[in-house]
């Protein structure tokens, strides 16, 4: 089964869930600058499947995918962007591309998503990174990342997640306290007992939440939130999100910032 | 009135916890001055090839380490800084004192800001027991740094000690049990949106009595990686890592790793530990 399956497919199944993306930024969107947000740059897009619910999601909207995979971005224009219609297409545009060369009309609304920017594992090359975000956005723009933490995200471990016809295998397979850099694999494990090791490999700087708004701060951010997911009674997600000056540390979490162009 | 404060006494006994004095649990609990001034002599010889006289110790307290670095030796010298006077009223009578004779005019105590202080060259600085975590941003923490470079000689070194690990980041009380009394380490609140923790020690006495936060810390938690950087920024040539080597009870798996009193430089250590204590060696 392994070697039928699609390494991009079990990963946006196991992994994304962009209308859920999309709802959660138009909101905070309107709620901070009180109007709709428009064009969209998906930074790290692989796939472009955020790109794709988000012109899905209002016939005006516009996106712009950026990733320095062309194969994966191949896979996405064959899986949503040419089924969608030639509408729907036009209004996606993806980049083969440094995501810190910032290129195209300003967006409203950029985003850096998976902890993909955890690749910079140096203030300056993050910072650069961060500017660049901020440099192609409209002067009342919004960037949002995902951040991950908590005491597990520092641990070498496997977390096993199951998806009904395959189990997602999240991997941390060393971490380094000295520099804290953390490297993961994405491993699909098959019924049959056969499995697609090292799907994606990631070699990572996990950064922690005061680093990253330092430097959205220092890359001209004028201020940066943080969003937390409210949970219900059994501890389950909700999806609403608040803005919180404290949360107690978890095992593992992970969430948004937003920062204000 | 010595008779009547005798009597007092009599009829509504101290406890244990009224009857002790906070410095003198916090030097026997947490402090270990000789094992400090031990690896200090070492590393700065292993590194500078020549031996370390003078010593600076900033945040120091009741000033312990710096009382023990200059009775080791009859050349060295030490300068202690720090905020509180009362504290460095209590170690200049209990720690320096008692060896005056021995100490004579090699060790100067300063009630300051570690950042403004100025004294003779250094060939060591150090921050010990995390104290410059008080410090939660960057510049403020950089601004300490490149003080305590600029109190170094050419070929000075600065030495701070760090925390870290899962259980570092978590909310948890730990305690240990000393000739007297219980040592309780409080980490009460723990914010991963900004790293600042709330600590506490507290003693504990066999009478029941206990000293509610003898001592309380608010502090930034910062990473290695961080500090690596800020060091740089401050005109710090290289920094090194040293961490303790820990040994497991061959008898019982899941006791507590203890540590051997061994040092060893972290380089590609690749692994976390659930509590794991650094020295940050920075070279001038």
């Amino acid at each position: 089964m392994a070697s039928q399956a699609d390494r991009h497919a079990l990963y946006e199944q196991a992994v994304q869930d962009p209308e859920r993306d999309v709802r959660f930024f138009s909101r905070v969107y309107r709620r901070l600058r009180g109007r709709d947000a428009l064009r969209l740059r998906e930074d790290f897009c692989g796939t472009a499947a955020l790109c794709h619910a988000w012109v899905q999601s209002m016939p005006e909207r516009t996106a712009v995918g950026v990733d320095l995979c062309q194969e994966t971005m191949d896979w996405g224009t064959r899986r949503w962007i040419e089924p969608a219609g030639e509408e729907v297409a036009s209004r996606i545009a993806l980049v083969h591309g440094d995501v810190r060369e910032p290129r195209g009309p300003k967006a409203d609304l950029a985003c850096g998503l998976n902890f993909s920017y955890n690749c910079f594992k140096t203030r300056a090359e993050l910072r650069e990174y961060f500017e660049a975000a901020r440099a192609g956005l409209d002067k009342d723009g919004l960037f949002f990342i995902d951040l991950l933490g908590g005491m597990e995200s520092m641990l070498e471990g496997v977390t096993d997640n199951d998806q009904g016809d395959f189990v997602y295998r999240w991997e941390q397979a060393r971490f380094n306290a000295r520099t804290h850099e953390l490297l993961c694999y994405i491993h699909f494990v098959f019924p049959d007992g056969s499995e697609m090791r090292r799907a994606y490999t990631y070699d990572w700087r996990l950064w922690t939440a005061p680093e990253l708004q330092e430097l959205l701060v220092e890359a001209g951010f004028s201020k940066v939130h943080f969003y937390w997911e409210k949970t219900d009674r059994e501890g389950d997600g909700t999806g609403v999100f608040y803005e919180p000056s404290f949360v107690e540390n978890q095992e593992i979490w992970w969430t948004y910032m937003a920062a204000e162009a | 009135m010595r008779h009547k404060k005798k009597k007092n006494r009599m009829h509504s006994p101290k406890t244990m916890a009224q009857e002790a004095d906070r410095h003198e649990l916090y030097q026997r609990a947490v402090q270990s001055p000789e094992a400090d001034v031990e690896f200090f002599t070492e590393r700065f010889e292993q590194l500078r090839n020549r031996p370390a006289l003078r010593l600076r110790e900033d945040f120091c307290g009741t000033a312990l380490l710096a009382t023990t670095w200059v009775r080791s030796d009859p050349e060295r010298t030490a300068v202690g800084v720090d905020l509180d006077g009362a504290t460095l009223g209590w170690g200049r009578e209990r720690n320096v004192e008692p060896f005056q004779e021995v100490i004579g005019e090699r060790l100067e105590l300063i009630e300051g800001d570690v950042r403004e202080a100025e004294t003779a060259l250094a060939d060591i600085t150090c921050a010990m027991n995390f104290s410059y975590c008080v410090f939660t941003s960057r510049d403020a923490l950089r601004s300490y740094f490149e003080a305590a470079r600029r109190g170094l000689k050419d070929d000075g070194i600065f030495i701070a000690e760090l925390y870290g690990g899962t259980e570092a980041i978590d909310i948890l009380e730990e305690e240990r049990e000393l000739d007297g009394f219980t040592y309780v380490w409080d980490q009460e609140r723990y914010n991963p949106l900004d790293n600042s923790t709330t600590c506490h020690i507290h003693f504990d006495f066999d009478d029941g009595s206990r000293i509610e936060k003898a001592f309380t810390y608010e502090w930034r938690l910062w990473t290695i990686a961080e500090l690596r950087e800020l060091l740089q920024e401050a005109g710090f040539a290289d920094v090194r890592v040293f961490w303790e080597e820990v040994e497991a009870d061959e008898d019982d798996e899941d006791a507590m790793m203890s540590g051997t009193g061994e040092y060893v430089e972290v380089t590609e250590l690749d692994e976390n530990q659930e509590s794991w204590l650094v020295y940050l060696v920075a070279l001038a």
